[in-house]
C-alpha cells in the first residue's frame, strides 16, 4: 500500500513538473533594427531592449542592432536585407517607405493584433489613419512610435547682437536671415551666416516650408508661387546668407555649423534639442517656421514594423507594443525629446514643460508629409539634392528646377 | 603472351582517348565558384537589362526588349556620366601612372631610410576606399577643412573654398583623391619591374655614352613595357568601376558633377530600378571592353614579337 501511495505521489509530482515546464513560455529571440542620431540615443535603445528583456516575463529576448540612417539609405539597406532573405524581425521605419515594402509583400498586416491590443486607444486614431493612407490600403502595417515637427532653432544672443526679434511672418524670416549674416570680429569676413541651409539629402523637408510660405505646394511645383519659394531659397544662398557649403550640407553639417556658431538659425526637429541645450544652455531657443501666403512644416515620423519573415510574430508585437505605449515609449521620448504617440506619455511633466515640445505642438496643425509615391525615395535621395544643387549653383533657373522636381516626383 | 603490334597500337589509342577525371575534379571547385559568383550574376544582369525590373513596382516587372538601352541612349545623365567616366579614368589613371613612376624611380635609388619611405608610401593603397572618402571629405570641408586652413595660412586664398559644394571644384577634388590612392599601386608594380632590369644594360649604355634621358627611354621604358601595359589596364578597369571614393565624398553631386557611370549605376540600383541599373552596367562593361580588347591584343602581339 505504501509503495502504491509513493508511486502515486511520484506520478503526481512528475505530472505537476511537466505542466509547470510546459507552462513556461518558450524562449524566443527578436532581432530589432534601428538607427540612432548620436551615441547617447544608441545607448538608450540598448537600455530599452535590456529593460524589456528583463521585465517582459514571456521569455522574449530582443537583440537591438544599430544601422546608420545615412540620409535615408537605412530604408534601402533594410529592404535589400529582407529581399535577400535576411533582415530582422522588427525594425524602425519611415512612412515614406511603406509603398515599397507593402508592394513587395514584406510587412505584417497589424489589423488583427491591433484589434486585440488593450492599449490601442492610447494612440490617437488619426495616426492610424495616416498609417493606412501611407500603405494605400485599409490596413495598418506600421506601428506608431514617435513624431517630430520641424521648427527653427535660433541663438538668442546672436539675435540680440543683430537687433533681430523672433520672426512672426515669412517676410520677417527672410529679413532675419539677411541681418543675422554678420562679421562679428571686424576682420572683413563673414563669420556668422543667417541660415544653416540643408542642400543635401533630407533638405527637401525644410525647403518645403519656403514653397508653401509663398503659396505653392508639392502637388503643383510649377506654379508661380512655388517657383517664387524656390527663388527665395536660391537667393538666400546667392546673397551669401547661408554657408557656401550649403549645397552639400546634410544633417551633420547643419548641426555642426549651428553648434559651432557658424549659423544663427537652422531647421531641425526636437530630436536635436538635448544636444543643443548641452552646447548652449539657455542660449538656444526655437520658433515655428512662420507663415506667409501659406504655411507648412514637415512632420517627421518614426514607426516600427514587423517583417513577414519573422518566425515569432506574437513576441515581435509584444516588443512593438512596448515601444509604442509601454515604458520603452517614455524612455525613448524622454531621452531623445521626440514627440510621443502615447497620450499617457504626452501628459508627463517632462513633455508638458519642455519649451521645444511647445514649439513642436505649435507647428503640429500645419505639419505634413511629402506625398508618398513610389517615386518618393528616389526623389528624396537623388533628384531633389542634385536639382537644388544645380539651381543654387546657377545651372538651373528656379522655374527649370521646379519643372524637373515636378517631373521627378509626379512623372509629369 | 605477346601482343601484336596492331593490338598494342589500339591499346595506346584507347588510353589516349580515355578521359582522366582528376584534372576536372581538381578544377571543379574553382569553376563552380566562378560560375556561381561571377557568371550567374553577369547573366542575371544581362537578363534584367531587357526587363522593366523595378522593385518599387514589382507587379509591373516584364520583358521590355531594348527599351532600357534606348532610354539610356536618350538619357542626358547617362552621356554626362560617360563623359565624366572618361575624364575620371583618363586623368585619374594618367596622373597615378606619372606620379607612380616618379615614386618608383625614387624608391629604386639607395638612400637612408628607404625601407621606411617604401612602407609609408603604401598607406594610401592599403586604406579602404570608404575611409579615404570620409577622410578627404573632411580635408576638403569648406568650413573646417585642413586644406582651406593650409591655403589660408600660406596666403593663397582669402576666404574658404567650398571644394565639394561647387560644381567647378568638386570633380577635380575627387580626381585628386583617386590619384592619391592609386600612386602606390603603380609605384609598387613598376618598382618590382625596375629591379628586374639587368644593371649590365645601363653599364653598356654608359660605355656607349648614353645620357640619362636616353637610358630612360631606351632601356627603362622598353623593359617595363609589359608591366606598364598590365598595371595600366588593371587600374583603368578598377578606377572605371570604383564607387566607394566618390560616393563617400559627394554621392555623385553636387548637381551630378561627380557622377561617373559606375556611381550612376550604384545610385539607380539603390533606388531599386535594377533593370535600368543593369543596362548601364552592361554598357559600362562594353565600354571597358572597347578599351581592354585592343589593349590586350597589342600586349600579346608585342609579347609574341619579343619571343
Amino acid at each position: 500500500m505504501k509503495r502504491k501511495l509513493l508511486f502515486a505521489f511520484m506520478a503526481i509530482l512528475g505530472l505537476a513538473a511537466t505542466i509547470a515546464v510546459s507552462a513556461q513560455p518558450k524562449p524566443v529571440t527578436i532581432v530589432h533594427w534601428y538607427w540612432a542620431d548620436n551615441p547617447g540615443y544608441s545607448a538608450q535603445m540598448q537600455k530599452i531592449a535590456a529593460d524589456f528583456n528583463a521585465t517582459n516575463g514571456k521569455g522574449i529576448t530582443v537583440v537591438a542592432q544599430e544601422y546608420p540612417w545615412d540620409g535615408g539609405a537605412y530604408s534601402e539597406t533594410l529592404f535589400r536585407a529582407v529581399m535577400g532573405g535576411g533582415g530582422p524581425d522588427t525594425s524602425s521605419f519611415k512612412l515614406t517607405s511603406t509603398p515599397l515594402f507593402t508592394a513587395n509583400n514584406l510587412l505584417v498586416n497589424l489589423d488583427e493584433y491591433l484589434a486585440k491590443w488593450k492599449d490601442r486607444d492610447k494612440i490617437n486614431a488619426s495616426l492610424y489613419d495616416t498609417m493606412r493612407k501611407a500603405s494605400r490600403t485599409k490596413s495598418v502595417y506600421v506601428m506608431p512610435w514617435n513624431t517630430q515637427v520641424l521648427y527653427v532653432y535660433y541663438r538668442p544672443s546672436l539675435f540680440k547682437k543683430a537687433g533681430v526679434t523672433v520672426p512672426k511672418t515669412y517676410a520677417e524670416f527672410l529679413e532675419a536671415c539677411k541681418k543675422l549674416t554678420m562679421d562679428t570680429n571686424g576682420d572683413g569676413k563673414i563669420d556668422v551666416y543667417g541660415f544653416g541651409m540643408r542642400g543635401a539629402k533630407g533638405g527637401q523637408e525644410p525647403w518645403g516650408s519656403f514653397i508653401y510660405a509663398r503659396g505653392g505646394s508639392f502637388e503643383n511645383m510649377t506654379s508661380p508661387e512655388a517657383i517664387q519659394g524656390m527663388q527665395d531659397f536660391i537667393d538666400l544662398y546667392k546673397n551669401g546668407y547661408t554657408p557656401p557649403t550649403a549645397p552639400m550640407d546634410g544633417f551633420n553639417e547643419i548641426i555642426a555649423n549651428f553648434k559651432s556658431g557658424k549659423t544663427a538659425m537652422t531647421i531641425h526637429h526636437i530630436g536635436s534639442s538635448i544636444g543643443m541645450v548641452d552646447t548652449f544652455g539657455a542660449d538656444v531657443d526655437a520658433f515655428a517656421f512662420p507663415g506667409g501666403v501659406g504655411r507648412w512644416t514637415s512632420m517627421g515620423d518614426t514607426e516600427n514594423i514587423m517583417l513577414k519573415s519573422s518566425k515569432n510574430k506574437d513576441a515581435a508585437f509584444e516588443w512593438l507594443a512596448y515601444l509604442a505605449t509601454g515604458k520603452g515609449q517614455e524612455d525613448w521620448c524622454v531621452a531623445t525629446g521626440n514627440v510621443p504617440v502615447s497620450k499617457d506619455v504626452q501628459q508627463l511633466p517632462f513633455f508638458q514643460n519642455n519649451r521645444f515640445m511647445k514649439v513642436s505642438i505649435e507647428g503640429a496643425p500645419y505639419a505634413g508629409i511629402l506625398p508618398i509615391l513610389d517615386t518618393t525615395t528616389e526623389w528624396i535621395s537623388t533628384i531633389w539634392p542634385n536639382t537644388v544643387a544645380a539651381a543654387l549653383g546657377g545651372k538651373l533657373s528656379a522655374a527649370e528646377a521646379m519643372r524637373q522636381l515636378q517631373t521627378g516626383l509626379w512623372g509629369k | 603472351m605477346q601482343l601484336s603490334r596492331s593490338q598494342r597500337l589500339k591499346g595506346d589509342e584507347m588510353r589516349k582517348n580515355k578521359i582522366a577525371p582528376w584534372p576536372y575534379l581538381l578544377i571543379a571547385p574553382a569553376l563552380i565558384t566562378i560560375l556561381t559568383v561571377v557568371f550567374f550574376p553577369v547573366l542575371n544582369a544581362i537578363f534584367m537589362s531587357f526587363q522593366s525590373y523595378d522593385l518599387r513596382r514589382p507587379s509591373q516587372i516584364h520583358f521590355t526588349g531594348l527599351a532600357n538601352y534606348l532610354s539610356a541612349v536618350q538619357d542626358p545623365l547617362f552621356w554626362q556620366a560617360l563623359l565624366k567616366t572618361v575624364i575620371w579614368v583618363g586623368v585619374g589613371v594618367g596622373l597615378q601612372f606619372v606620379f607612380g613612376f616618379m615614386l618608383a624611380l625614387l624608391l629604386n635609388r639607395k638612400f637612408w631610410g628607404r625601407g621606411v619611405v617604401r612602407s609609408i608610401s603604401l598607406i594610401p593603397w592599403v586604406t579602404p576606399g570608404v575611409l579615404i572618402g570620409l577622410m578627404w571629405r573632411w580635408i576638403y570641408d569648406g568650413n573646417y577643412g585642413v586644406l582651406n586652413d593650409v591655403l589660408t595660412r600660406l596666403g593663397l586664398i582669402k576666404s574658404n573654398i567650398p571644394f565639394l559644394a561647387q560644381q567647378s571644384t568638386a570633380f577635380p577634388m575627387v580626381i585628386l583623391t583617386i590619384v592619391w590612392q592609386g600612386i602606390p599601386f603603380f609605384a609598387l608594380m613598376l618598382l618590382a619591374g625596375l629591379q628586374g632590369i639587368p644593371e649590365e644594360l645601363y653599364d653598356a649604355a654608359n660605355v656607349d655614352g648614353a645620357n640619362a634621358f636616353q637610358r630612360f627611354f631606351s632601356i627603362t621604358v622598353p623593359s617595363l613595357r609589359n608591366t606598364i601595359f598590365v598595371t595600366t589596364l588593371l587600374r583603368i578597369i578598377w578606377v572605371a568601376n570604383s564607387v566607394d571614393v566618390i560616393f563617400n565624398l559627394t554621392e555623385g553631386g553636387p548637381a551630378y558633377a561627380t557622377q561617373t557611370l559606375s556611381v550612376y549605376v550604384f545610385n539607380k540600383g539603390n533606388t531599386l530600378n535594377l533593370g535600368y541599373a543593369s543596362t548601364m552596367a552592361i554598357l559600362l562593361a562594353l565600354s571597358l571592353a572597347v578599351v581592354a580588347v585592343p589593349y590586350l591584343k597589342t600586349l600579346f602581339k608585342s609579347q609574341e614579337e619579343s619571343e
